[in-house]
């Protein structure tokens, strides 16, 4: 699944109250207002067809699903919600600044798998099965009851590339087998970092400073033959 | 509306309002004729523009089930997305077919401005390489028009559009009217060096249609960055701000939204265009509206749709087509070719507060040109676009805290991929499958286009040059793709109605102008002889603006 990093903007401001703008709404406020004079008067919203518009042109902040105090999954169950958490600060713990819980990473990934094809929805709780069953393997625990240190111990081998080893470089089959729990893994990890990165949370973590424009884009100012 | 439009005959009927019809609108009406400009979608306005509406904002964060259901084939544009897919046609409601050994994915918007509200904006001229191909080597015909012919309508266009870029002074990119360019990254600037020092190519910055300063009201770029999502300060050209707003301006242009055009109308007596019928989008009611001449800007498959259902005993395959060439020749430039690298060694993190530079670089072509002669394995060319920029390494290995921090790092991208020519060939064509119809009843079309052995070897050079490229400037990492994409994924369909003098070889003459039929004209990119690589819309409106100032001239001489 993509990542998408060019997202750096933010809400609409108009209803509140001047005294409080800070630059960014000053920013929107200064766009709109040229906005305003170069549109003319020929088009009006009126005219627009409301149900013709898409969620996010009628306005609709869709992060408030997330953050609603009454959330339930829609599509997990409450163990794999768990482990889903669990996999999750593991791979993107918080630290100086907040991590995968914090973003509501479980929760996205709940909402994005509920309208996903059957066979993928299988493919992601199929990978969240196997973390448990290689943990019951290695540690006979499931994966929320690991210490951090073993989930990360469990984690490691699969988020690196693999070499293949001389040892069956050597043996007669010639090639390793696919690597079924690295293909778990990734897909897992996939989705929790889209899902931690495109929250505001993740903006943040990024350095977005929540304005919406931050130009003119200077390009490269060294001299001449400094880059060759 | 105001009038009742279907009282009225109009000077002229302009079908479709997008970057040629705004333009066909603009001109007739500021010339003085009466227009009556139909589009099939409703108005769009900046109020529902979404480019500063943070991802996190979007429910499922560009995963919409609705565009799975409704948009399947429109998704595969780049630009369809969450925050803008009731722009693209319901592909539910306006299906076409293939054969199933012929995918084609046609893209394309119904609302007001059309595809110029989320186009990629690229502007470049074609050149006297590109008119006189066939000259050159061999195969097809040249246009009936010459780069002189064109050279002026290029500068009405630019100067009222306003293309950023620089002038190269290179014979195969000739230079325009153009604002001061946006900035180059130290990655290009890197490449742009190495490409001129290395191999004698040109990189420039790209030539877009986006302003870098203020221009004819309308303001500079504020480089927030996603323009296909509308742009508040209409800092990009789309037409609904600017040449259908003058149109409307003249009093002589009545707009009419949601006409989903069937056909042109005959008055087979004089063998004339009399007007058009049209479906009422929303209430599937049928309309006709009446003129003196009809110009469809619908883009070149609708245009050709309309054309092909308006057969009359006159003209059984389709009107204005004693040729038989109508839907033939359908060209989309071929994609797939290129490489990505990166420059380890340019020390720049990512940032997640910078401006967005709305566009990237581009190479102009260099085979098959008068410098450099001919290539062995293929005829015409390729250009690249690309760009090199920082990003966050989200594919970085590893977990945890030190994962978060090799995010950050980033790697300093570089990437380069080919638009190459796509030939002319009467097996490439669209045509009435008589099985199948829209929602509103009008035959829809079944197209049948692949892409050939000449852009295939094309796409293979593309992807070894685009690497020698970028090693030689020093970029590491380096992937090739030298693949040949489904013809539709440029979005640049041309060349259905051909122009030329013979109207046994052509559907229209040199003006845009029906060879049958003396008062219809098609002046969107229906009559491109050949695709040549470049970014096909700035030619269109200049080919558009020439055919109107022609109509105009014999509406003054009252032949029309």
């Amino acid at each position: 699944m993509e990542i998408l990093d060019r997202e750096v903007s933010h809400a609409p401001i108009e209803a509140r109250s001047s005294t409080l703008l800070s630059r960014r709404e000053l920013i929107r406020a200064a766009l709109l207002a040229s906005a305003a004079t170069a549109l003319g008067p020929l088009f009006s919203f009126s005219q627009a067809i409301k149900s013709g518009l898409t969620p996010a042109a009628q306005g609709e902040d869709g992060s408030r699903f997330l953050s609603d105090p009454n959330w339930k999954p829609l599509f997990f169950n409450e163990h794999q919600n768990a482990t889903l958490i669990a996999l999750g600060e593991v791979i993107i713990p918080a630290t100086d600044t907040p991590g995968a819980k914090d973003a509501l990473v479980n929760r996205f990934i709940d909402l994005l798998l509920s309208v996903q094809p059957v066979d993928f929805q299988k493919q992601f709780t199929d990978a969240l099965t196997f973390m448990d069953a290689e943990s019951q393997r290695q540690f006979e625990k499931n994966f929320v009851n690991l210490s951090a240190e073993d989930q990360a111990s469990l984690l490691t081998p699969w988020a690196f590339a693999r070499a293949p080893s001389h040892w069956t470089a050597r043996n007669k089959s010639g090639e390793e087998a696919p690597d079924h729990a690295q293909r778990n893994f990734e897909l897992l990890k996939a989705l929790i970092v889209s899902a931690y990165y495109n929250s505001e949370i993740g903006q943040k973590e990024l350095g977005w400073d929540g304005e919406i424009t931050h130009g003119p884009y200077e390009g490269c100012e060294h001299a001449a033959g400094t880059h060759t | 509306m105001a009038e009742d439009v279907s009282k009225q005959t109009y000077d002229a009927i302009v079908v479709g309002s997008g970057a040629t019809g705004g333009w066909a609108a603009k001109r007739l009406s500021e010339a003085g004729l009466k227009v009556a400009l139909l589009e099939a979608g409703r108005i769009v306005t900046a109020r529902e523009f979404t480019e500063h509406v943070p991802l996190y904002q979007l429910k499922y964060r560009g995963y919409t089930p609705e565009i799975a259901e409704t948009r399947f084939i429109q998704r595969q544009c780049y630009a369809c997305m969450e925050y803008n897919y009731e722009w693209f046609v319901n592909d539910l409601e306006n299906p076409y077919s293939t054969p199933a050994d012929r995918p084609f994915t046609w893209q394309r918007l119904r609302v007001l401005g059309g595809r110029s509200l989320v186009w990629g904006r690229h502007s470049y001229r074609l050149s006297d390489v590109d008119f006189k191909a066939a000259s050159r080597d061999g195969y097809d015909v040249d246009w009936p028009i010459s780069y002189a012919d064109l050279a002026p309508y290029y500068d009405i266009v630019e100067r009222y559009v306003g293309i950023s870029g620089f002038a190269e002074k290179n014979e195969m990119l000739p230079d325009g009217q153009f604002l001061p360019p946006m900035k180059m990254s130290c990655g290009e600037v890197r490449l742009r060096e190495s490409m001129q020092k290395n191999f004698k190519r040109t990189l420039t910055m790209g030539r877009v249609a986006i302003l870098t300063q203020p221009h004819n009201g309308r303001a500079p770029c504020h480089y927030c960055g996603p323009c296909e999502r509308g742009c508040m300060t209409f800092s990009y050209f789309s037409s609904p701000f600017t040449t259908v707003k003058d149109a409307i301006k003249t009093g002589n242009c009545t707009l009419i939204t949601d006409a989903v055009v069937s056909h042109v109308d005959m008055d087979t007596s004089a063998n004339k265009a009399a007007g058009v019928t049209f479906v009422n989008r929303t209430t599937k009611e049928t309309k006709q509206v009446r003129a003196k001449s009809v110009v469809l800007c619908a883009q070149a498959l609708e245009s050709t749709r309309i054309l092909l259902n308006s057969s009359t005993r006159e003209y059984p395959k389709g009107l204005g087509n004693s040729s038989g060439l109508l839907g033939h020749n359908l060209m989309d430039h071929v994609v797939g070719g290129g490489a990505s690298g990166t420059f380890d060694d340019l020390n720049v993190l990512p940032n997640a507060s910078p401006p967005h530079r709305p566009t990237g670089i581009y190479v102009i072509r260099f085979r098959n040109t008068p410098a450099t002669g001919k290539q062995p394995h293929f005829i015409r060319g390729y250009g690249f676009q690309g760009d090199s920029m920082p990003a966050f390494n989200f594919n970085a290995p590893g977990i945890g805290a030190d994962y978060k921090k090799a995010v950050k790092r980033g790697t300093y991208n570089v990437s380069l991929g080919a638009f190459g020519e796509s030939l002319a060939r009467l097996d490439n064509f669209c045509e009435i499958d008589p099985n199948l119809k829209d929602i509103w009843g009008i035959p829809a079309l079944r197209i049948s286009m692949a892409h050939g052995k000449n852009e295939a070897a094309m796409m293979r050079d593309a992807g070894v040059t685009a690497a020698e490229m970028l090693e030689a400037a020093g970029a590491k990492s380096i992937r090739v793709t030298t693949g040949v994409e489904m013809p539709g994924m440029a979005i640049h369909e041309v060349g259905t109605a051909r122009m030329g003098t013979d109207p046994k070889k052509s559907v229209l003459n040199a003006f845009s102008q029906s060879h049958d039929v003396s008062n219809l004209m098609v002046a969107d990119g229906s009559c491109f002889v050949s695709s040549a690589c470049q970014n096909p819309t700035l030619t269109m409106m200049a080919l558009c603006v020439r055919a109107c100032d022609h109509l105009v001239e014999r509406f003054k001489r009252n032949e029309v």
